[in-house]
């Protein structure tokens, strides 16, 4: 421009060069959230889930103790008191008439009533048993190898400590339960895995093809889930030999769970991969020349992931309440192995719910669980699209 | 498998005898009808109660005679329990008393010649549940149309008829006699008739003609044979003649109580059968109870039905370890909890199988050494304490202290827990090689680990083995628990691929020198020990194996020999070195005997003994105890609650 | 609508044929068949079984066929009503399922509609007065029932029914009023009997129910729509009622289609517990002895069952909401 009198205007851009940051300078804390990879942002949507993060820290906290069952468990999973069976929980106590003496559990008394063959047991206030911590205790193999005898507590050298009782056997109800968790938990983490990978894959090819793969797939899902689920898992159960090994039907019956549950993810990731096919990032990977394979795995598959996990969290109740109605019904997991399941199968009768109820302890963790599961996926799924 | 109980050549006598103080009898005493019949009496669709009653009913003489009325209600876990009032009421030809003996019931009396020819006498006038006559002519329609008839028996009578390959001889001699002989002695014969599942040698030929090729006119038996969905007419032949099944309500029996209710259904009901031939001293026709109300509930809740209330006469499906909750409850509820003793030699045994595949296994399984040092190595203390508050009886799977058989060595043998002896014995066996857990190895390099299988039913024996495991191990022998399926387990065993099994121990433990001792020789497919031996016996050398056991040999010569035995003392000196053999051999490993079977029994129910033997066979469970005289004291009828202080003794 | 309609049932045939394909493949999974079962049963009464009468049963029972042949006549006899014959009661299966199917799905409906009337008012609640002590608290209950393993709750809660009620053990109503015709008596006696397996296999559905629920009324609620009829003076409850109650009711009907399966199989193991005259019980002793047809005619009922629920959601979901029919399908 020229100015009336022919000089030239003068003009208000800098000529330096030109620094972007400089025009929109950001906060640090603006700059996290921009800046953020999308990881980052659930992350940061997740934590505002107080529950969530709660239960996760919870799941992850029991998953990590089963690395260390034995250690935390005071007794052998198979270790057997004869005088004190079916013993009611003991209680632990610091202080002893008046005076601090450290945790401790009384010793009791047993007698058996001749009358209607009930065992009693009275405390008995004079016996103070000390607990210890970090001792040696029960023999176990540690992961099948070396043979320890490290707890994290053990009982009173003369005396026992129950924390929840005993069973018929006399075995305590507490040592029990947590190796249990080993099992309950890892049954559902295979299954889930199973199932996963079945829905990624069917899904995966319904909703990237389309057309008749498309179809064959939707009528055969919708088939899989017109059959109630429990009544398909009796009659595969019942067709699994009796004579294979435990560990063979535990795995049968993890596949057996994760066979039926995949109809929901692969819908999902159907209907995220229809959604998404259409998205211009896919469009202009196809231009460019990457292969079907590849445009799902690398660019479409990670935008859904996170709802895929949520899903699957949430599945996970499903299955360990599977393997506990499986147990229960006598065609899951049976004794010698010990699960929550099995342990729920065998307080499943009259003298337990009446004169016996500690045994039916176990479905206390099992609700734990399972809730925390529950809260977790929710979070996971609320998180899930940071973008919205 | 089925023991066989006492038969006398007595009994000739003795049935003679006991027919005349009953004719006597029937003629002073006036019978009396139950009032619930009375108005049917009384409109004509009824006889009157002396023309119902055969002209010699069997008079029972009980402790205390009762009042017609009531309903006894029971629980049980499946419809095809329907069968098992068949077993309460146990109305047969001849049965068992309460001291095993057996006795006429439905015949008037048995004639016996050496054990060969025996004649049965019906009595007079004896009718079936709807007022048709009982006579010979049902023995010889059975005979002639059923077992010999190839479309309906393709195998022909049953194995108890014929001897050595001898089928029996029926004649009819009259209206009310017919014989059965033999050119050989057949002591199976009475005890098979007074069995809980007895050989039914004669039928309601009157109802079952309708369905029969031979007498049915064939347009409308065809017509039937469609309506019923069968394939031809021997198959709803086949259908509606299920005496034991007790199944079809048009079925007319000679049962004290008559099903009315069409199955399937969970609750059934039976009623007096008003032409039932017993009565009590008084002349009061039996049953007293006029209906049996059974309902059908999943095994699981039973006991908490019992526990409720819900049952008048309750045995099946309550067990020893509800007896706790069963007594709690009795407080609040109207029925008290007896505890009955059972007869079985063992009520848990394990059983090496001699017969196992593998052949490593099977020499050590043959060695009666490497038995006795199973047997050893088990502390049936511990299982005693633990799981039976130590009332039950330590031993070997033989016979019980009560019987006239007993000796304590014969329980004793191999019984008490000495692991140092046991190891000395593995020891000695040369299994002195052992692994890194301290397991002992097998000659060829195995670990020595038993698998036991079970039949998967309940935890029991789960638990009694998870004892056996520890104790075992001290000895080197590492233990697995298998549960199976009943079907499977069974099969497995048959078949050789079980190495040790564990179930309950001899039928009959209770045994007397006239007992059939076959349970103690490898004579059955079902004795889990021996399975292909006993298959071999069974199927006269067609499948099975031969005994390669000297001494499993000998047990079966004994067997022999006591059936061809004359006298007493000749029987009872087998019958010692029999159970000696078997003693001394530890072909199986007793564990447990005599566990008290829990009986629930409605305060005002009378006539159940206070005391008593629970058995299968003989014994009938309740049926000797004759369930048809108990009755309901009108003093303290049963109430829905808990009973009143104040009321007659309740 | 009516094409809708059709293409709906048209659907559902080949649906129901791979059922019964899969389910008839399933029962044949366990090594052996019933007259294994049949044969060792009458060993343990004592009965030597011989090979020439096991060929002779074999031949009778129809078993010797191959296993295609035996599912044709299945399938063929199923749609005319037959459907097959039970071995272990030794009669057709028709007979032998009598009531149990109508019992079955009574207990069905009812807790559907348990489910229903208790999800509505609490996930209503729990929309309205969200992150409020109330909404945390009844979510948290609902969250308890799913987790609670329902055959325990079912043993428990018969027993203290029978303890503080006097409610009789098992079955769906008082032993005499079995076999008699309908009565307010008796009436009376199926409800007092009904509420316990009902509350126990309806606590699972009615968490999740209420969870989408409120999910749902949360997202309708924050709506223009709503926003407007706020601004322009509509009183709250009327506002609620209107317009975004009747979105979401859409995930209500919508969910038989999911619900009722899982009702279905919770009623399964639940009556096994409870011992209840419906099909579990008969179910599992019937997949425990291999007794082909009734477990298969049992899982066909099922999953028809499901199927034919499906159907009827998707009929009223079509019926609520066009875009449905316009757009021929849905998407849950």
């Amino acid at each position: 421009m020229t100015a009336p009198d022919g000089n030239r205007l003068e003009h208000w851009a800098s000529d330096e060069p030109f620094d972007p940051r400089v025009a929109e300078a950001l906060t640090p804390e603006q700059e996290r959230i921009y800046m953020a990879s999308q990881w980052r942002m659930m992350w940061i949507r997740f934590r505002k889930h107080k529950l969530a993060v709660w239960s996760g820290t919870l799941l992850a906290l029991v998953y990590l103790s089963i690395l260390i069952s034995e250690f935390i468990a005071p007794y052998n999973m198979h270790s057997r008191h004869t005088d004190q069976i079916y013993a009611p929980p003991q209680s632990v106590h610091f202080f002893h008439e008046g005076s601090f003496v450290g945790p401790f559990t009384y010793g009791f008394d047993y007698k058996l009533n001749m009358e209607n063959l009930k065992r009693e047991y009275t405390e008995n206030r004079n016996q103070v048993n000390r607990l210890r911590f970090f001792c040696l205790g029960d023999s176990y193999r540690f992961w099948g190898m070396a043979e320890m005898r490290f707890h994290f507590v053990c009982p009173p050298e003369n005396g026992t400590f129950f924390l929840l009782g005993t069973d018929r056997l006399g075995r305590d109800m507490f040592s029990r339960i947590v190796m249990g968790t080993r099992i309950s938990l890892t049954v559902g983490l295979i299954g889930i895995s199973i199932s996963f990978a079945l829905g990624m894959f069917f899904g995966g090819l319904a909703g990237y093809y389309g057309g008749w793969v498309d179809n064959l797939t939707q009528r055969t899902i919708e088939v899989i889930r017109s059959f109630p689920e429990l009544p398909l898992w009796m009659a595969l159960s019942a067709a699994l030999p009796v004579t294979w090994s435990p560990i063979l039907i535990y795995f049968g019956i993890t596949v057996i769970l994760g066979l039926l549950d995949w109809t929901g993810l692969a819908r999902a990731v159907r209907s995220k991969l229809l959604a998404v096919r259409e998205e211009d990032f896919v469009a202009a990977a196809r231009l460019m020349g990457a292969r079907p394979k590849r445009i799902i795995w690398r660019h479409m598959m990670p935008s859904f992931m996170s709802h895929l996990i949520a899903s699957a969290t949430l599945s996970i109740p499903g299955m360990i309440l599977g393997e506990t109605a499986l147990s229960f019904l006598g065609l899951g997991l049976r004794p010698p192995i010990t699960s929550w399941g099995v342990l729920l199968a065998e307080a499943q009768n009259i003298n337990v719910v009446a004169l016996y109820p500690w045994l039916m302890l176990p479905v206390v963790p099992v609700i734990v669980v399972i809730l925390a599961f529950n809260f977790l996926g929710d979070g996971l799924r609320d998180a899930a699209d940071p973008y919205k | 498998m089925k023991p066989r109980a006492a038969f006398r050549s007595v009994l000739f006598a003795t049935a003679l005898a006991a027919g005349l103080p009953a004719v006597a009898a029937a003629q002073t005493i006036v019978p009396i009808g139950p009032p619930s019949l009375e108005e049917r009496v009384a409109k004509g669709e009824l006889p009157a109660i002396a023309e119902r009653l055969p002209l010699v009913p069997r008079r029972v003489v009980v402790d205390r005679p009762g009042m017609h009325g009531g309903t006894l209600r029971m629980v049980f876990g499946r419809s095809k329990d329907t069968r098992i009032m068949v077993v309460y009421g146990y109305a047969r030809l001849v049965t068992y008393d309460t001291a095993f003996n057996i006795r006429p019931d439905i015949l008037e009396s048995v004639e016996i010649d050496r054990d060969r020819v025996f004649t049965l006498r019906l009595r007079p006038n004896h009718r079936w549940s709807d007022g048709q006559p009982f006579t010979s002519e049902d023995f010889r329609y059975w005979w002639d149309n059923i077992a010999n008839q190839k479309m309906l028996s393709p195998l022909g009578p049953p194995q108890v008829l014929v001897v050595r390959g001898e089928t029996a001889r029926f004649e009819v001699i009259d209206e009310r006699t017919v014989r059965y002989s033999w050119s050989a002695p057949n002591p199976y014969f009475l005890p098979e008739l007074a069995s809980a599942t007895p050989l039914y040698i004669y039928r309601p030929a009157h109802y079952l003609k309708q369905f029969h090729a031979k007498y049915a006119d064939p347009e409308e038996l065809a017509e039937k044979v469609k309506d019923s969905g069968r394939r031809n007419w021997a198959a709803l032949h086949n259908r509606q003649d299920n005496q034991y099944k007790n199944d079809n309500p048009d079925l007319p029996t000679l049962q004290p109580w008559v099903l009315q209710t069409h199955p399937p259904a969970q609750r059934f009901v039976f009623v007096r059968n008003p032409y039932f031939h017993r009565i009590d001293q008084q002349g009061r026709q039996l049953p007293y109870a006029d209906t049996v109300s059974m309902k059908v509930a999943a095994a699981g809740v039973i006991p908490l039905k019992t526990g409720a209330g819900e049952s008048d006469l309750q045995a099946r499906g309550i067990a020893f370890n509800n007896y706790t909750f069963l007594k709690e409850a009795e407080k609040r509820e109207n029925y008290k909890v007896r505890l009955w003793q059972t007869a079985r030699g063992a009520h848990l045994a394990l059983f090496p199988n001699l017969n196992v595949n593998d052949p490593v296994w099977r020499k050590l399984m043959n060695d009666v050494a490497f038995r006795r040092a199973l047997s050893l190595a088990v502390d049936r203390h511990e299982i005693n304490q633990v799981i039976y508050y130590g009332l039950a009886l330590e031993g070997q799977n033989t016979v019980l202290p009560q019987s006239p058989l007993y000796r304590a060595e014969y329980r004793n043998a191999w019984a008490k827990f000495d692991l140092a002896q046991a190891n000395v014995i593995l020891d000695r066996l040369g299994l002195t090689k052992r692994d890194s857990r301290g397991v002992r190895l097998l000659p060829d390099g195995r670990p020595m680990e038993i698998i036991v299988e079970t039949a998967g039913e309940d935890t029991e024996q789960t638990d009694v083995l998870e004892l056996i495991h520890d104790s075992w191990l001290a000895a080197g022998i590492k233990l697995f628990t298998r549960p199976s399926q009943r079907e499977v387990f069974r099969n497995r065993i048959f078949a050789g691929e079980t190495l040790v099994s564990i179930w309950s121990g001899h039928e009959n433990g209770l045994p007397n020198a006239e007992t059939i001792p076959d349970e103690f020789a490898p004579t059955s497919q079902l004795q889990l020990q021996w399975p292909k031996w006993g298959q071999y016996y069974q199927t006269g050398g067609r499948a099975g194996t031969a005994p390669d056991d000297p001494h499993a040999e000998e047990l079966l010569n004994l067997n022999r020999e006591w059936v061809n035995a004359n006298t007493r003392e000749e029987r009872e000196t087998i019958w010692h070195r029999m159970l000696q053999i078997n003693a001394r051999q530890v072909y199986s490993i007793g564990l447990i005997a005599g566990v008290p079977q829990p009986i629930v029994v409605n305060r005002a129910l009378r006539n159940v003994p206070d005391k008593a033997i629970f058995n299968w066979d003989p014994g009938a469970q309740f049926g000797i105890y004759m369930p048809d005289t108990f009755w309901f004291d009108d003093a303290c009828r049963r109430r829905p609650g808990p009973v009143r202080d104040g009321k007659a003794e309740c | 609508m009516l094409k809708y309609l059709i293409h709906r049932v048209l659907v559902m045939i080949p649906t129901l044929l791979a059922i019964s394909l899969i389910v008839f493949v399933i029962i044949q999974l366990p090594p052996g068949d019933y007259l294994t079962s049949y044969i060792n049963e009458l060993q343990s009464q004592g009965e030597a079984v011989d090979e020439a009468k096991i060929a002779f049963l074999r031949e009778q029972y129809g078993l010797d066929k191959p296993w295609w042949q035996q599912y044709l006549v299945w399938v063929t006899g199923m749609v005319q009503g037959d459907f097959g014959f039970s071995f272990e009661h030794n009669r057709p299966v028709s007979e032998v399922v009598g009531d149990r199917l109508w019992l079955s799905v009574i207990v069905s409906v009812a807790t559907i509609l348990f489910t229903w009337i208790v999800a509505f008012p609490i996930g209503v609640y729990s929309a309205t007065h969200q992150y409020s002590w109330g909404d945390y608290g009844l979510s948290f209950i609902g969250f308890l029932g799913l987790a609670t393993p329902n055959f325990l709750l079912a043993l428990v809660l018969l027993y203290l029914a029978n303890r503080w009620f006097g409610t009789s053990i098992g079955g769906l109503m008082d032993d005499h009023f079995i076999g008699k015709p309908w009565s307010w008596g008796k009436f009376v006696s199926v409800i007092e009997h009904l509420w316990v397996p009902v509350v126990v296999i309806g606590t699972s559905g009615t968490a999740g129910m209420i969870r989408r629920l409120r999910a749902n009324l949360l997202d309708e609620l924050q709506r223009q729509y709503v926003v407007t009829g706020r601004a322009k003076g509509l009183p709250s409850g009327k506002l609620l009622v209107k317009y975004p109650l009747r979105m979401a009711l859409n995930p209500f009907i919508a969910d038989i289609g999911n619900l009722l399966p899982q009702v279905i199989s919770g009623a399964v193991i639940v009556s096994v517990v409870l011992s209840l005259p419906t099909t579990g019980p008969m179910l599992l002793r019937a997949l425990q002895s291999q007794d082909m047809y009734l477990a298969g005619s049992f899982l066909m009922f099922l999953s028809f069952l499901t199927v034919i629920g499906v159907f009827i959601s998707d009929i009223l979901l079509a019926l609520l909401d066009p875009r449905i029919r316009l757009g021929g399908g849905t998407s849950r």
